[in-house]
């Protein structure tokens, strides 16, 4: 789903050194069917698929499908700038994070003006995010980490022979985040980015097959339904994102976010460009996403 | 010898630093070097010269290397200064404190009516609220000064700014503002106060402007001017990534090769990308230097900082850190990939100067360079730990061995040590941290340093921080720390010339060395150590040229 015409969506890409991440957001460019600009904050660690490069010059990287690489050696602000101006205009950012940054810190980012943050994505290594909790060096850095996510790619998985441990390690660090399995960094794109699934599809190691369901109305909703709608929200709908009106606060289009079991309700930052109206995007097992959903929303 | 004018310079006294003459009574200089020191007498060997005597009445010394500092301490003299303490500028002018909140207003009141664009934001600097009493300056206050003005004000620690309402509504902060970082009162309006750059940068022309006036000549001059008035005559800019950008090269050029440009400049490159970052320090290095422009340093920021408690501490970690405090620092570089980085650097002959403050990342550069160092053998390399404020005896003894370089924030003692007493590190390790007793007991070549603007540049202040360790509120904090004058100015000068690979040619007044002089108006061997940082300084003398401080 496209939040609207122009805004651009962030997703921040976190973890730690040889999680995935690089291997993530070459799967994003090479999958990717809308146009991406990518963030990275070291050209020496990003190592963009080469047969996916188009042309490069000092701080940007022009790929075949048209996607785009900028380096973050100027700041944020900046590379955000570079992006807003790129023509035609991307309709999602993927930062990818340094290896030791707080990807929750980047987040902060992606609120700016012709902006709305998606999702925090943290890659986990499943063969080694044990052993790498518990170094002195860099445990407290991994953790973090984790507690950030909104979504956790579990990589590795093939490889892993302790996934019973190393679950039960997540969801001491972070029980809400959505968990998606992966080897070599496959995750869905419809998944991973809450956009409408126009096929059934299904994502490697996960359970079953996921469907998505689209409210639209444009009538301002009542925060009390909003809530009682999340309260009453099967527990295996793990994905809800969209643009929705407040009776409280009609002229203020918010971004709405559900992730695995956190959900976050926040002001747009460009109140101009943003559709009138409702919409919201369900994404959940097949068959588990309620009929009576739009009920809740009158 | 050439032909070219010989000039005797003589002084009340001329400290060489050279412990093998180490007073002279005269100096001579031809060209823009050292032809000997001396007495008059003595040097009229070299044949016909013509006798100087404006600094007869002066003190004269090596030129103060101050091997840790930012181009940004000249570029903030473009704003305004709010900060609790009184601090000269480059033009002489000393800006009082402002200790209340009225003083922080009508100080900006008085700026604001000198800017004649209407549109312009007034951007101002130094804002330390901590020491301001009464309740905390927002939005409400600077709308006192203008509703229709945008007004940004930086705070000291370079987290923080504060905003008035024009500056909001130029840049569409209000109520529903989804950032984190804009702080919000009860009732959920924006109170102006813009927490870390995310929403800092929200207020853009505000936030980015310090960034851009690094980028002027004027900031470029007001740096040197800055380090002239304290009797500095290299500066080191520890490590920018401006270099690639258009023009900034060129700018350095231009400004250094000016005749009345008063100092020589270090111009270390920032680690960002290892490769280009390679090719481009060896460039500037093989191709670019000229006699006041150097480079051949790399500058790396392993952690965070002690008061800021990021900085990355061995166990027992922090004493008191604040609710929702993770226990340790952050890492600005993964600690397993920090030996392949210096390694980089290393085999290409740079040296590289690493920034950090706890033990834990002054542990993990040693085993990165001792790492290094069996990839690739090499000697005099002189990597350093930069502030280097928790490295212990052992670390220390460790650099010895492989040949690291200390640079030793002192001035820590002084504006912070009784917060880390209290409530960073904790009584013991405050009164070992910035240990240079210890690192000059185990043998290692150390400096101490400003980082300014982070405090100001002064390298006689240093020098007493290290001598006297007193903090802000009059303690001696770790007195078995404290060292001689003579190694204080030592450490000013040679060590610090040591650690830029320039003490061939500055650092001591000896025959052949660059003719870079402090000039002092009292000895600091003949003051008392506590009045050390009182000295006044008549200005300098760079490459044979007198270059007077501008409260002069
Ligand atoms: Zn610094």
């Amino acid at each position: 789903m496209k939040l609207s015409g122009d805004l651009i969506e962030v997703s921040v890409i976190g973890g730690y050194l040889g999680a995935g991440k690089t291997t993530l957001v070459n799967h994003i460019l090479r999958e990717a069917s809308e146009r991406v600009a990518v963030m990275v904050n070291d050209f020496g660690e990003i190592n963009i698929d080469e047969s996916l490069i188009d042309s490069s010059d000092e701080n940007t990287i022009s790929l075949t499908n048209g996607c785009i690489c900028c380096s973050l050696v100027d700041g944020f602000a900046t590379a955000l700038e570079s992006v807003v101006s790129f023509r035609p205009r991307p309709t999602r950012l993927v930062i990818e994070a340094s290896g030791v940054a707080d990807p929750g810190t980047i987040a902060a980012h992606g609120h700016g003006p012709g902006f709305a943050l998606d999702a925090v994505i943290v890659v986990a290594d499943a063969v080694r995010l044990i052993e790498q909790i518990a170094d002195p060096l860099v445990g407290q850095t991994v953790a973090g980490q984790i507690r950030a996510a909104d979504v956790i790619v579990l990589n590795k998985i093939d490889l892993c022979d302790t996934l019973t441990s190393v679950n039960a390690e997540l969801s001491e660090l972070n029980p809400k985040a959505l968990l998606i399995y992966t080897s070599e960094a496959k995750a869905d794109l419809d998944l991973l980015f809450g956009r409408e699934i126009l096929r059934t599809v299904s994502s490697a190691g996960h359970v079953g097959t996921f469907e998505s369901r689209t409210h639209e109305s444009t009538q301002p909703i009542l925060r009390e339904n909003l809530e009682a709608l999340i309260k009453n929200l099967p527990s295996d709908i793990q994905r809800v994102k969209g643009i929705i009106r407040l009776a409280e606060a009609p002229r203020i289009p918010m971004v709405f976010q559900l992730v695995g079991r956190s959900w976050d309700l926040r002001a747009l930052a460009d109140r101009e460009k943003s559709p009138e109206g409702n919409r919201l995007v369900v994404i959940g097992p097949k068959g588990s996403i309620p009929i009576a959903w739009d009920n809740f929303l009158r | 010898m050439s032909d070219a004018k010989v000039t005797i310079f003589t002084g009340k006294k001329i400290i060489t630093m050279n412990p093998a003459v180490p007073v002279a009574q005269a100096i001579a200089v031809q060209g823009d070097r050292i032809l000997g020191v001396g007495t008059v007498g003595d040097l009229a060997q070299w044949g016909d010269y013509e006798l100087d005597e404006q600094f007869k009445d002066h003190i004269l010394m090596p030129g103060f290397v101050e091997a840790h500092s930012h181009v940004m301490a000249g570029a903030v003299w473009e704003f305004p200064y709010v900060g609790f303490y009184d601090r000269p500028d480059p033009l002489g002018h000393t800006w009082l404190g402002c200790q209340t909140i009225a003083a922080v207003v009508d100080r900006l009141a008085e700026c604001e009516r000198e800017l004649k664009d209407p549109d312009q934001t007034l951007v101002a600097w130094g804002l330390d609220p901590i020491f301001l009493e009464g309740e905390r300056l927002v939005a409400k206050h600077l709308d006192q000064i203008s509703v229709t003005r945008p007004i940004f004000v930086f705070h000291a620690s370079g987290h923080l700014a504060t905003v008035n309402s024009a500056m909001m509504r130029r840049s569409g902060i209000d109520r529903y503002t989804p950032t984190p970082g804009v702080a919000k009162d009860f009732d959920g309006e924006p109170n102006g106060e813009l927490q870390e750059p995310a929403a800092m940068s929200l207020a853009q022309d505000g936030f980015s402007a310090i960034g851009v006036a690094m980028m002027s000549s004027n900031a470029k001059w007001n740096y040197a001017r800055e380090a002239r008035n304290c009797g500095v005559t290299t500066i080191a800019d520890l490590g920018t990534t401006r270099l690639t950008m258009e023009g900034q090269l060129e700018a350095w050029r231009e400004a250094t090769d000016d005749a009345n440009y008063p100092a020589r400049v270090v111009v270390a490159v920032g680690h960002f990308d290892s490769n280009s970052i390679v090719s481009l320090a060896v460039r500037l290095r093989d191709e670019e230097e000229t006699p006041k422009l150097r480079f051949g340093i790399v500058k790396l920021v392993l952690d965070g900082s002690i008061q800021g408690f990021t900085a990355r501490i061995s166990w027992p970690h922090y004493v008191n850190p604040p609710p929702g405090h993770p226990g340790n620092g952050l890492w600005l570089i993964p600690p397993e990939q920090l030996a392949d980085i210096v390694s980089g650097y290393h085999e290409a002959g740079l040296t590289v100067h690493c920034h950090c403050n706890g033990d834990e990342a002054t542990q993990v550069f040693i085993d990165a360079v001792e790492l290094a160092l069996q990839r690739h053998p090499r000697w005099d390399h002189r990597h350093t730990v930069q502030h280097s404020q928790m490295t212990t005896a052992a670390q220390y003894k460790k650099m010895a061995a492989l040949g690291i370089n200390a640079n030793i924030f002192s001035n820590h003692i002084f504006h912070w040590g009784d917060q880390h007493a209290a409530v960073t590190i904790g009584e013991e390790r405050a009164a070992r941290m910035d240990a240079c007793a210890t690192a000059e007991r185990e043998g290692v070549v150390f400096s101490v340093h400003s980082d300014a603007p982070i405090t100001p540049m002064s390298q006689l202040h240093t020098a007493w921080s290290a001598v006297n360790r007193l903090t802000a509120s009059g303690r001696v904090l770790g007195p078995e720390e404290r060292i001689s004058v003579a190694k204080a100015l030592e450490a000013c000068t040679l060590g610090a010339a040591h650690q830029l690979k320039l003490d061939h040619d500055i650092g001591s007044l000896e025959a052949g060395k660059l003719a870079d002089f402090a000039v002092l108006e009292e000895d600091p061997f003949e003051v008392s150590p506590a009045e050390l940082k009182n000295i006044a300084v008549w200005g300098t003398v760079v490459g044979g040229t007198p270059h007077v401080a501008s409260s002069k």
